[in-house]
């Protein structure tokens, strides 16, 4: 700086380093690990029991909810708490899409349930983007307030329209999901390598679909324009103005894209419970507590980190129902009535206490810390080299 | 290229900031904006570039025209859109996103990746730092380095009118020698500039033509040249006196009687 300050023209350095994305000196060791993830996950089915199955599958519902409450709370700033409204939304859509009308008591349109289930995902992104107008206005702690009333809304919801959800006491039981003429359900006998295939392992290859398609679109969001431009209005909405942001249509469209992905949690919510029962006080599936669940894993993953909602949801769903899995073969917790530590009471414990932690030792959640790790190892790789 | 008429601009209901400013920027030519604090310099700005709603003021008359386009309707990013791109007071950069973030941040507008690479590299010649710290936080650059940062970024769309608001604040003097010669450069490459700012030193120097905002109103307009030489400019502006040695005691003399004329804060009497 100080010799360049004199009347002489600055000259351009000889070689500026490239500011292009290159690929990192560990590029191919992470490309092996998420190639042996993907091969784990794909030949799980054929070891696993259906119950072990089924808690992974609970896993994966967390997760496509918590990649879109990241992207909104981490990328664009935006605290919601609605996110178990917009599950609720999911969820009912999909079944009155697919379902039938049976005795004039319900209501439902019959439709293929692909078209239902992408249907469910574009109502519920519509319902977001009318909830953007307040979103726009709110900030903060406020917006987390306003967006709480929405969860409120649901369970008036899903207590009034009984012709739609079937009424906190029955519920409704969705379609099965079916792809091509193949249901995900007990239908058939389907035998690969001597495993049977039933509704826990179709399901569990719908869910893993639907997670990685719904992982690889978050993270090329957030990889590009429209990431940027989330990032822009999160850390100064005037400067993003003047850049060209358009900030009210940038923070809508979060939100929009935010409730899909709750909507399509939503959707494998009814599928996995394999009954749509809308609640009867405000902490059920679709109350307070999953809002709170789902922002404790982008809160343990790392605000804004795609990866880390995943790990996120893997700690705050799959605890409860691991430890429920545990604790039968092992007898404990076992206990019933009123004092007694329950799986979903300890796990609750849990992840409270790991969200303390991070915000006291590592507010950058699991992400920051794999991110040192990683950073750590390729210096290594580059001290050898 | 921009002109502005009689241009009327509230705070509120109540707090009136521009009554009625003409002013226009030539092609191709730097316009500084001088005026103390609360002359709505950066009110003027805010307008230019639609942000002024953000701040909860709107226009109550007047019309701004960037050619024949009448733009104080338009909606920020639409006004970005045609070449016309801010440099908030503050540097306000992107803290948390890197260095080279925060310059793609500033090509959102820019549609083809060829003229966003040509953008960067022109960018990256005029402030080699930026290419050397590309993947470093932007909340860890000095303010001088951060300055030029919220410059290089307004730079990556490609502007043709850049508002820049003032750039020297709190930075060392040799750095506000450099941020001069920056906009010099930028200028000579055919950006007009509108430069709003205290320092009238280093905008007069850099400037082409001038106007000077008192109190929400043009009191002086001309050329740089001709308001560096002027009265009043310099007394008020540039530290010096026109007059004599004399004249500015007299006139310190009379200061000094009107403070001591003046209630002041001395001491809590109660």
């Amino acid at each position: 700086m100080s010799e360049i300050a004199t009347e002489s023209p600055p000259t351009a350095p000889e070689s500026p380093p490239s500011p292009v994305r290159r690929r990192g000196p560990m590029w191919w060791v992470r490309g092996a690990l998420w190639l042996a993830l993907l091969v784990l996950l794909l030949v799980l089915p054929l070891y696993l029991e259906a119950q072990w199955l089924r808690a992974g599958q609970y896993m994966m519902v967390g997760a496509v909810g918590a990649i879109g409450l990241t992207l909104l709370t981490g990328q664009a700033g935006q605290l919601s708490l609605a996110h178990a409204f917009f599950l609720l939304a999911g969820g009912t859509s999909y079944t009155v899409l697919s379902g039938s009308t049976e005795g004039g008591t319900l209501v439902g349109f019959g439709l293929d349930p692909l078209l239902s289930l992408v249907g469910a995902v574009v109502i519920t992104a519509l319902l977001g983007l009318a909830f953007a107008p307040v979103a726009g206005r709110l900030r903060g702690i406020y917006l987390g307030v306003a967006s709480l009333a929405l969860v409120f809304l649901g369970l008036y919801f899903g207590q009034a329209a009984e012709t739609l959800t079937g009424g906190t006491s029955t519920g409704r039981s969705p379609t099965p999901f079916s792809l091509f003429g193949f249901e995900f359900s007990n239908e058939g006998d389907l035998e690969i390598l001597n495993v049977p295939f039933r509704q826990a392992e179709r399901l569990w290859y719908l869910f893993l679909a639907l997670t990685a398609i719904a992982f690889l679109l978050a993270r090329g969001a957030v990889r590009s324009r429209v990431g940027r431009s989330w990032r822009a209005v999160r850390d100064n909405e005037p400067a993003a103005a003047v850049m060209g942001v358009s900030v009210p249509r940038a923070k809508a469209g979060a939100f929009a894209v935010s409730s899909a992905y709750a909507g399509l949690a939503g959707v494998m919510t009814v599928l996995w419970f394999d009954i749509l029962k809308p609640d009867e006080s405000e902490f059920g599936t679709y109350g307070i507590n999953v809002s709170i669940a789902f922002l404790a894993m982008v809160i343990i993953g790392g605000l804004g980190s795609v990866p880390g909602a995943l790990v996120g949801a893997l700690v705050v769903n799959g605890l409860p129902q691991v430890l429920a899995l545990y604790s039968t073969d092992l007898g404990w917790f076992t206990g019933t009535g009123e004092g007694t530590f329950t799986p979903v009471l300890i796990s609750s414990f849990v992840y409270g206490a790991a969200i303390i932690l991070v915000v006291l030792f590592e507010p950058g959640g699991l992400a920051a810390i794999g991110r040192r790790i990683a950073g750590r190892l390729s210096f290594t790789q580059r001290g050898k080299e | 290229m921009l002109t502005v008429r009689n241009l009327q601009v509230r705070y509120g209901r109540s707090v009136a900031a521009l009554h009625g400013i003409d002013l226009d920027v030539p092609d191709d030519g730097v316009l500084a904006v001088l005026g103390s604090n609360g002359a709505g310099k950066s009110t003027l700005l805010r307008t230019i570039s639609g942000t002024l709603r953000m701040h909860r003021g709107t226009v109550v008359g007047g019309e701004i025209h960037y050619g024949d386009r009448r733009i104080d309707k338009l909606d920020p990013a639409s006004i970005v859109g045609l070449g016309i791109v801010g440099v908030p007071e503050g540097r306000q950069i992107f803290a948390r996103m890197t260095v080279d973030e925060n310059l793609r941040a500033g090509a959102m507008g820019a549609r083809s990746a060829q003229r966003r690479a040509a953008a960067r590299e022109r960018v990256h010649e005029l402030f080699p730092v930026l290419a050397e710290r590309a993947r470093q936080r932007a909340g860890l650059l000095s303010g001088g380095e951060q300055q030029m940062l919220a410059i290089g970024r307004a730079l990556m769309s490609g502007p043709r009118l850049l508002l820049l608001d003032e750039p020297s604040l709190g930075l060392a003097p040799k750095v506000v020698a450099r941020i001069g010669e920056i906009i010099r450069e930028i200028h000579a490459q055919g950006t007009a500039v509108v430069l709003v700012e205290q320092n009238a030193v280093m905008a007069l120097q850099v400037a082409d033509h001038a106007v000077v905002l008192e109190v929400g109103t043009v009191a002086l307009s001309g050329s740089a040249a001709g308001l560096s030489e002027s009265e009043e400019v310099q007394r008020l502006y540039l530290g010096g006196h026109a007059e004599s040695d004399a004249a500015a005691q007299e006139e310190a003399a009379a200061a000094r009687t009107q403070r001591a004329g003046r209630r002041g804060l001395s001491r809590w009497a109660g």
